[in-house]
């Protein structure tokens, strides 16, 4: 799966960089963009799942890899 | 749900809702009220609001600004001024002009820069906390470590500082029964911002807020921000910025401070901390509801909301709803899911969340490193506000 992130959405809350540093990383105004290399996870990947369940605008998703 | 499927005793109940002073002391029974069967409800306090109770119910206004806008101002009631505080009682389009200018500073990079000097403040205080046999941890550590690290980043003078709190209890926490103190105590607020500015403005610049704002060039024509909006930007910071995160590092030691078990878990594990900070955060946020204003008729619930009609979001009552949290009154460290609401969301999500956290989280883990075990001196001190928390220091005997 792909980890997705809705830029209309994200208010840059931050939760998932705070949380999952690794994967998660802020622009220079603070809105959330996926490492690059770290886009592809396993659907039940429990650093993508962590994020998703913390992230107050629910901005972030898996997507089926293209 | 529709109005006719409340209890009766809801009803009675919430028909006065209020999030303000003693209404705070026991409002988790008016939120269980409201999830049990009156999410979407109307109040007569105020003026008359409607609230919506549901955390995704609050979340999707917050979501749609083209529909619950914040002007006159998010803050009912009125926090002192009438003057819209920039930029949170300020709708699209401008609204993101003018948050655009601070956004960059409040990134948790940015604030790493400031870290080490939360820390050393932090444990400054503590160690003062720590000498004594009972000590107020709201005035000697909430309050104060909340006034050092926003003023000096906001470049507020440090002569100024024992001016802050009283005007903040004015404005915030007289507002409710006495709305001309809060209005006199906001008139002096402008009228001390006016004269630092007008300093200012000639000024050498120097590394803080207010030489961000001064210099700052806004929108397609690249102007400065006028004198009126320069002290309208800070009036707002000085309000949002010293209050909200002293609450939070008080309410949090005021939980700590009466449950022993939760002290001593986190003593033993300090990695715990930040998601204690964010239990204290969801369970007893600051900031327990914000205004808007409906533009249009639309329905939440199947309850009808009328253009015109001031609307409440129940910041506090989403964040106990059963739907979005289990175990949703428990403060449970181990909680793996949380989207509280303590910092709002959508466009208006508090700018200083991130440094809020920061601060929260370094005051918490050098008041429990530095201060000894320490427990409620006066159990009659309410969880909310910023008043008196006495707290007995149990040092080891021969330590």
């Amino acid at each position: 799966m792909k980890i997705v992130i809705d830029a209309g959405l994200c208010q840059g809350h931050a939760r998932c960089a705070s949380l999952v540093p690794d994967v998660f990383d802020l622009d220079d105004d603070g809105f959330a963009i996926v490492r690059p290399g770290r886009e592809h996870v396993a659907e039940d990947d429990v650093d993508a799942l962590l994020a998703i369940d913390n992230c107050p605008e629910q901005a972030i998703r898996l997507e089926p890899d293209a | 749900m529709q109005a006719d499927d409340r209890s009766p005793d809801a009803g009675t109940r919430l028909d006065a809702f209020d999030f303000h002073g003693s209404a705070l002391d026991d409002i988790w029974t008016d939120y269980r009220a409201m999830h049990a069967g009156c999410p979407v409800g109307h109040s007569s306090k105020y003026g008359g609001f409607t609230f919506l109770a549901k955390l995704e119910d609050i979340f999707s206004a917050e979501q749609q600004p083209d529909v619950f806008a914040v002007s006159p101002s998010m803050l009912l009631p009125a926090f002192g001024t009438d003057v819209p505080m920039i930029p949170i009682d300020i709708d699209p389009p401008m609204h993101a002009v003018y948050r655009k200018i601070l956004l960059p500073l409040f990134t948790p990079r940015m604030l790493d820069v400031l870290t080490p000097g939360i820390r050393q403040t932090a444990i400054e205080l503590a160690e003062a906390v720590a000498a004594q046999d009972v000590a107020d941890a709201s005035k000697e550590f909430a309050r104060p470590v909340v006034t050092i690290v926003f003023s000096r980043l906001c470049g507020f003078p440090e002569k100024d500082w024992p001016k802050f709190d009283q005007w903040v209890d004015d404005i915030i926490y007289e507002r409710a029964e006495d709305p001309e103190r809060a209005y006199a105590a906001g008139n002096a607020v402008r009228a001390y911002f006016d004269d630092l500015l007008t300093e200012r403005r000639d000024a050498p610049r120097e590394q803080d807020l207010i030489s961000v704002l001064l210099d700052a060039r806004i929108g397609e024509e690249a102007r400065h921000l006028t004198h009126d909006e320069l002290i309208s930007y800070c009036y707002l910071l000085f309000v949002a910025g010293l209050d909200t995160t002293s609450w939070a590092i008080r309410s949090g030691l005021w939980h700590l401070a009466r449950t022993p078990e939760a002290q001593a878990e986190l003593r033993a594990k300090p990695e715990l901390i930040p998601a204690a900070a964010e239990e204290f955060l969801r369970m007893l946020a600051p900031v327990q509801g914000m205004a808007r204003t409906c533009l249009r008729d639309t329905v939440v619930r199947g309850r009808e909301i009328k253009a015109g009609e001031r609307v409440v979001l129940v910041f506090g009552a989403g964040n106990r709803d059963p739907d979005a949290f289990d175990d949703p009154d428990t403060i449970r460290f181990d909680r793996t899911k949380n989207r509280h609401l303590a910092f709002g969301g959508g466009i208006h999500r508090c700018l200083g969340s991130n440094l809020g956290r920061r601060e929260l989280v370094i005051a918490l883990e050098e008041f429990l490193r530095v201060v000894p075990t320490f427990t409620a001196e006066d159990p009659g001190q309410s969880w909310h506000g910023v008043g008196p928390l006495s707290v007995r220091i149990h040092r080891e005997r021969g330590g």
